[in-house]
């Protein structure tokens, strides 16, 4: 197999660098509208004029699958409709559904009764009325069209005759919508084609025309076609609740690069053209490489290279995961050379895909008792989750439990009562923290009674296996697997806490209990030295720490409640998570100080990581050492907890930089470990583009398992990668 | 079980020998460069490193401070060397990390078992452990058992020296160890006891002899603008006798800086860093990695 880079012309190199170039000046855009934006950045182009009015059920909101439906259609009709000049393909979105329509549940479906709870405990991200977070399985789309997936609507709608025939009147809106809105992006190209001059545009109009008007009859035949039914999707699945998954871009488009390539109908510098333009339509999750699900094949292809190359060469924040895998004898040269390509340009470019490990997501995902067959085909497809396309619906990344809070009330328990003792304040953290899971759980049985008849999964739904076919919404029953998501977050936080009160306050005896208490309700006010006294103990991440002991302790507890019953009513599956997201900010905000030296108001720890700055003493700061503690206290049943590496680029810049972090990959994986986010960049650069953003327009971050502009980000999220990477 | 002085473990190493690697950083050293970037490792026993700027004016170190080293006047922190007695009381109450006690013994089971926990990054790259200094072979018996455990792990080792020991030491690990990054600084014995404080007849003479033993030899080469470029050439006529043995060029950078100053060494060095097209130059001059 050719695992060259692809050969490009300077022509096309050119268009695809306009691209580029037109990301940004509608990123400039978007800045001076909307501020900040911490989340991906998504591809959405904002047409300031647009307005749109929705049609509403009695109480002013919009829920039901129909009445979402015909929103949505007409929504996509009366939406702009956009082609890039420079692009191969048609269509933009606008921006998400819930800014022009308002969504939302009922209120007598709301879980009322967990108010009180989710108050006390913080509880931001309930898991009750999430949405997306599933990844659709696109071969569906791909085999049927978009026409077919309206007649497949059809077809179960008669034969299910349902009583409420509401689920498949707002999926047929839905298709009927987009294959108009299809077909007008089609007349727009031939507009387009008429008024323009220069004949490499007018053919490139005429092209997309032909696609998208074929594309409202028959499912996609070539690779551009193929690529576009992609782009169209995106769009859609973006403008409604921001889904992101695509899937394993690679094997989905396997066949169709090879025909066409075979036939001579396409080049694979226009292949790389192709795939630059489905990434400047939208940054949905993508993966590439892995294996069958037998296990005894890697899914490498040239593509995987091509898709590689594309990314590269566009140079914006684009979500592709590279799966990682322990070698298949005989067949690891291609899968290896497509890492350490995508390391080469990791180093390169500052930032790239992100890498998805292999044995910890299978092996993990065996564990809650699926064959580990099904946790391979679990595809990377979120900014740190994995999901088996078109069959799982995991809900990984909507909920989480601040265990930081749970300690909270555990020492609030302590200083009531004056009852002081390590053993004591575990009790209390295991109650509280097993109040707060609980509270998730009963929200997970509300949101599986309730989400079909409010917000159901109109878009997604098309494109899983069972959704259509039993008129069921994928939250309640339409997939085969449930197993839904809590992530425990802060934990280094809390670990350094219990490290550090067992430390200075019980064994030295330097802060008496009361001390402890006062400190944290006057925020360390005068106290620095006692503030540092129990800050700087060994944190987690110094090797066999008392801090690292703690960490696993809270894990395993964690783990337990999560794993050791079902939801209580409806007895749903569900699978710990150790993920923070980008939201330590925004969970230390509310946050009083903790006894690791944290003030109240300060970031808590991101994921199972260890605190920036952890590594003191014989122990220097290492990618090793933090990866070790990552590996160490992953959750273990295949959701995610991402380790993150801001390296300097002096460390890897001579010969030996991408051999080592390969091996760092490598030895994550075989560890453990199940998603690793890197970025590569010298500490000058990053803290003057820190200091000055606009003058670094194109810097590309990874701020967790999704890239973004650094310019895009709040001061607060660039101080966290400024934070990571000043600890390394 | 044997216990190692060590000044600090450094898990990622990509610089100190094949792969990635664990190094572990011996306390004491028989030479004195001038350019010394770890100059923390200089002396063998456990001194004190000093940030003021971390300093919050607690007077915690004045208050446990038994010789009266630690003083404060209008707010400003001064420590008297000649008086700490290296009690180390003062590090230890300093939560700050202004006051860092640089150098504590450890077993060679516990550095060990720390190495081991990066075992699987040495499978993937090829790595192992790398026992540098200081100079490591200084500390023969603790050098002797971890890299004996090594071996039975099946773990690469390399010794990070400057061969200024007596060739016994070289005798009882020779067999031990995979690797030898051996430092050459001078082949002038003059200018070589100019820029460390010692001659250089020894370090030669047991390079020689384990060169011919057969050991696997990757000379280190540090180059310093004014103190030692005259000598690189003479190194390279030097080295061309055993033309299986490869030269490492290690340019001058000034990140020993803060730690000088933080040992309070007032007589820093002025150099300035070479360019990176001068040290290619050199490089493909002498024919040096």
């Amino acid at each position: 197999m050719n695992t060259e880079k692809v050969v490009m012309s300077q022509a096309v190199t050119d268009r695809i660098m306009r691209l580029h170039d037109s990301k940004l000046a509608i990123n400039d855009k978007k800045i001076a509208r909307h501020g900040s934006i911490d989340i991906d950045d998504h591809g959405f182009i904002d047409f300031e004029d647009f307005t749109f009015k929705a049609e509403c059920a009695p109480d002013g909101k919009v829920h039901g699958c129909a009445l979402i439906g015909r929103n949505l259609r007409r929504f996509l009709n009366e939406m702009p409709k956009y082609i890039n000049p420079d692009s191969a393909l048609a269509t933009c979105w606008v921006g998400t559904f819930d800014r022009f329509v308002p969504l939302g549940i009922a209120e007598e479906d709301k879980p009322k009764e967990l108010a009180e709870t989710i108050k006390k405990y913080r509880i931001t991200q309930a898991g009750f009325g999430a949405m997306n977070h599933l990844c659709p399985d696109m071969e569906i789309g791909l085999s049927e069209g978009w026409q077919g997936l309206l007649e497949k609507i059809r077809h179960y709608r008669k034969k299910n005759r349902p009583a409420d025939p509401d689920f498949y009147e707002g999926e047929e809106q839905l298709a009927l919508g987009i294959l108009e809105w299809v077909e007008a992006h089609g007349k727009l190209a031939e507009e387009l084609a008429e008024q323009e001059s220069d004949p490499f545009r007018k053919k490139n109009y005429e092209e997309i025309a032909k696609i998208n008007f074929a594309l409202t009859k028959r499912p996609p035949e070539t690779f551009r076609e193929a690529v576009q039914f992609l782009a169209h999707f995106q769009s859609v699945d973006r403008t409604y609740f921001a889904g992101g998954a695509l899937g394993a871009l690679d094997t989905l488009l396997e066949d169709y690069f090879e025909r066409d390539i075979a036939a001579g109908a396409l080049t694979e510098e226009e292949a790389v053209w192709i795939l630059a333009s489905l990434f400047f339509n939208d940054t949905h999750y993508t993966q590439i490489g892995g294996l069958t699900p037998a296990g005894d094949r890697e899914v490498t292809s040239r593509l995987s290279f091509v898709i590689l190359d594309a990314m590269h060469l566009l140079h914006i924040p684009t979500n592709l995961g590279i799966r990682v895998h322990a070698p298949i004898e005989g067949q690891s040269d291609v899968a290896e050379a497509l890492l350490r390509r995508a390391v080469e340009y990791t180093i390169a470019d500052g930032y790239g895909v992100c890498y998805s490990l292999e044995k910890g997501i299978a092996e993990g995902f065996a564990k809650n008792g699926f064959p580990v067959e099904l946790g391979r085909m679990r595809v990377k497809c979120g900014c740190n989750w994995v999901a088996i396309p078109g069959r799982e619906y995991p809900l990984q990344d909507v909920t989480r439990v601040n265990m930081a809070v749970a300690l909270h009330y555990a020492l609030d328990d302590l200083q009531k009562d004056g009852n002081c003792s390590m053993e004591r304040l575990w009790e209390r953290f295991c109650a509280h923290l097993a109040t707060m899971v609980d509270c998730i759980k009963k929200g997970y049985d509300r949101h599986y009674e309730i989400m079909q008849r409010n917000l159901p999964e109109i878009v997604l739904n098309l494109f899983m296996h069972g959704t259509i076919e039993r008129g069921l919404n994928c939250s309640n029953g339409g997939v085969d697997i449930l197993d839904l998501n809590i992530d425990g977050i802060a934990l280094a936080t809390v670990a350094d806490s219990f490290a550090a009160i067992q430390q200075r306050v019980v064994e030295e005896e330097k802060i008496s209990w009361d001390r402890l208490f006062t400190l944290l309700q006057t925020n360390y006010e005068g106290a620095e030295r006692e503030r540092l006294m129990l800050k700087n103990i060994r944190r987690f991440g110094s090797p066999e720490s008392m801090a690292e002991e703690w960490a696993v302790r809270i894990r395993d507890y964690f783990v337990s409640l999560c794993k050791g019953s079902p939801t209580p009513k409806h007895h749903l599956m569900v699978v710990p998570g150790m993920f923070s997201h980008g939201d330590v900010y925004a969970y230390g905000r509310t946050l009083e100080a903790t006894p690791n030296g944290r003030f109240a108001g300060e970031p808590i720890s991101h994921s199972s990581e260890p605190d920036p700055g952890f590594a003191r003493g014989v122990d220097t700061f290492s990618p090793a050492l933090k990866a070790n503690a990552v590996a160490l206290t992953q959750a273990g049943y295949g959701n995610s907890a991402p380790l993150h590496l801001d390296i300097d680029t002096g460390l890897v810049e001579n010969g030996g930089g991408v051999d080592a972090l390969v091996a760092l990959i490598h030895a994550h994986e075989q560890a453990g470990g199940t998603l690793i986010n890197m970025n590569c960049v010298s500490k000058e650069k990053l803290l003057a583009a820190h200091e000055d953003p606009a003058s670094y327009p194109d810097l590309v971050v990874r701020v967790t398992g999704y890239s973004a502009f650094f310019a895009s980000l709040s001061k607060e999220y660039r101080q966290q990668i400024v934070d990571r990477f000043l600890s390394a | 079980m044997e216990g190692a002085n060590i000044f600090n473990i450094q898990h990622f190493s990509v610089h100190d020998g094949p792969g990635v690697r664990t190094v572990v950083f011996f306390k004491g050293c028989s030479l004195h460069c001038k350019w010394c970037h770890n100059p923390e490792s200089i002396r063998p026993e456990a001194e004190i490193l000093w940030y003021p700027e971390k300093c919050i004016g607690c007077r915690a170190c004045e208050v446990q401070c038994p010789m009266g080293a630690h003083s404060f006047t209008a707010g400003v922190h001064r420590i008297d060397k000649g008086k700490c007695s290296h009690c180390f009381l003062c590090c230890e109450e300093c939560y700050a990390d202004a006051l860092v006690r640089v150098g504590e013994e450890k077993s060679a089971e516990e550095i060990f078992r720390e190495i081991m926990r990066n075992k699987a990054y040495f499978d993937q790259s090829g790595g192992g452990a790398t026992f540098s200094g200081g100079e490591c072979m200084l500390q023969p018996k603790a050098l002797h058992e971890l890299l004996t455990l090594c071996r039975q792990s099946g773990i690469h080792t390399a010794v990070d020296t400057a061969g200024n020991v007596p060739w016994q030491s070289f005798e009882t690990i020779k067999d031990l160890t995979d690797l030898f990054l051996y430092d050459l600084k001078a082949l002038d014995p003059d200018v070589h006891r100019a820029c460390t404080g010692a001659g250089n007849e020894r370090i030669l003479d047991n390079f020689k002899k384990l060169a011919e033993a057969g050991s696997n030899i990757l000379v280190r080469i540090p180059y310093i603008p004014g103190y030692n470029d005259q000598e690189l050439e003479g190194i390279a006529a030097f080295l061309s006798a055993w033309p299986q043995i490869k030269a490492e060029l290690l340019p001058y950078h000034s990140l020993g800086n803060s730690k000088h100053r933080a040992l309070q060494e007032e007589d820093l060095l002025d150099v300035t860093a070479p360019t990176k097209e001068t040290v290619t130059q050199l490089k493909q001059k002498y024919g040096f990695l």
